[in-house]
């Protein structure tokens, strides 16, 4: 019934302008009505919702890809100056 | 010393990292385990030293090639903003996260380092390039006119539950995940960076970029969609065009 009656809910907002949302829509920073809106479309629309799934994908891998340069090529220096703050003031101040 | 380090502001922030999956959030975690590695930070302990460097020295890195002419300069810059995190430390007060601090540090650092090197250079235009305007989806994916205007014409096809795991665990596509990462105009790597990469939280960014949350959230999206186009693209295995 949703399909058949749903065009006048699916074009309240786009699928083009539910995109631009969805960042914002993923870390909830989107206000109440908005929010809702968007969770309506959700609920009646696969493209949007695999959009919504592959940017949240996306955002979770970004964070766990292996990282490039480990240690600065001279680590030994700054490990030496931070030893050497270290014995200058223990107590870090 | 105490110009460069007053010069980041550092701000208190709560936020939630809303919506993350619990399994590969790393926010939550970075954000608790700094205040233990701050505690043996001050008492000089080594390894608590090595583990900060290690875990933000990559990204720094990347960060400070965007302002930079090369990656010798950018090492140069990321090397000085330890010296000048080493040497803080004592005076860091916690108002914001260490990592904001040190980014702070380092932005400043490579601001300076690249107004120096590209004096010829419009900067201010430089830096705003990419920031708005363009669509962050190719708008040829969805109807153009008729009834069904706005809406997809040419949706995206599902990926699998596995296809995070898949993902890091090809070398393909981790290579072409950071190829589209580091073709991203400096505007919107630093964001992705910041807050995907380093999980740094929303209002921390905002503070370190010094933009709005509204500016953030274009330029996260645009750089997420650039990301996802290039998944979407390895997926399919068609030949990448980043």
């Amino acid at each position: 019934m949703a399909q058949e009656e749903g065009q006048p809910i699916l074009s309240e907002i786009t699928c083009q302008e539910i995109t631009q949302w969805v960042s914002a829509y993923l870390d909830e920073h989107v206000a109440d009505e908005r929010k809702r809106h968007i969770a309506l479309h959700l609920a009646i629309c696969a493209g949007c919702e695999t959009y919504v799934k592959q940017i949240a994908t996306v955002r979770d891998v970004v964070g766990l890809l292996p990282k490039a340069v480990k240690q600065p090529a001279d680590s030994q220096r700054l490990r030496q100056a931070f030893v050497a703050r270290a014995k200058r003031s223990p107590a870090g101040g | 010393m105490n110009v460069e380090t007053s010069a980041v502001t550092e701000s208190v922030s709560h936020r939630m990292v809303a919506g993350r999956k619990p399994e590969l959030s790393q926010s939550a975690a970075v954000a608790n385990g700094e205040v233990a590695l701050l505690a043996r930070l001050r008492q000089g302990n080594e390894g608590a030293f090595d583990e900060l460097v290690t875990r933000h020295h990559s990204a720094l890195i990347r960060m400070a090639m965007g302002y930079v002419a090369d990656r010798e300069v950018a090492e140069e810059v990321v090397q000085d903003t330890w010296m000048v995190v080493i040497e803080g430390l004592g005076r860091f007060e916690g108002r914001s996260s260490l990592q904001t601090w040190i980014f702070g540090i380092m932005i400043h650092k490579a601001k300076d380092r690249g107004v120096r090197e590209k004096r010829h250079m419009n900067f201010s235009s430089f830096e705003s390039a990419d920031d708005e305007g363009d669509e962050a989806i190719d708008p040829s994916r969805f109807h153009q006119s008729g009834e069904w205007a706005g809406h997809w014409a040419f949706p995206p096809q599902p990926w699998d539950d596995q296809t995070p795991e898949k993902l890091l665990a090809s070398q393909q596509a981790v290579t072409a995940m950071n190829r589209a990462i580091e073709a991203l105009p400096r505007t919107l790597k630093d964001v992705l960076i910041l807050r995907d990469v380093e999980g740094v939280e929303t209002k921390e960014v905002c503070d370190i970029l010094k933009i709005t949350e509204s500016n953030l959230y274009v330029r996260l999206h645009r750089a997420r969609e650039r990301v996802r186009q290039a998944v979407e693209t390895h997926l399919e295995g068609r030949p990448s065009a980043v």
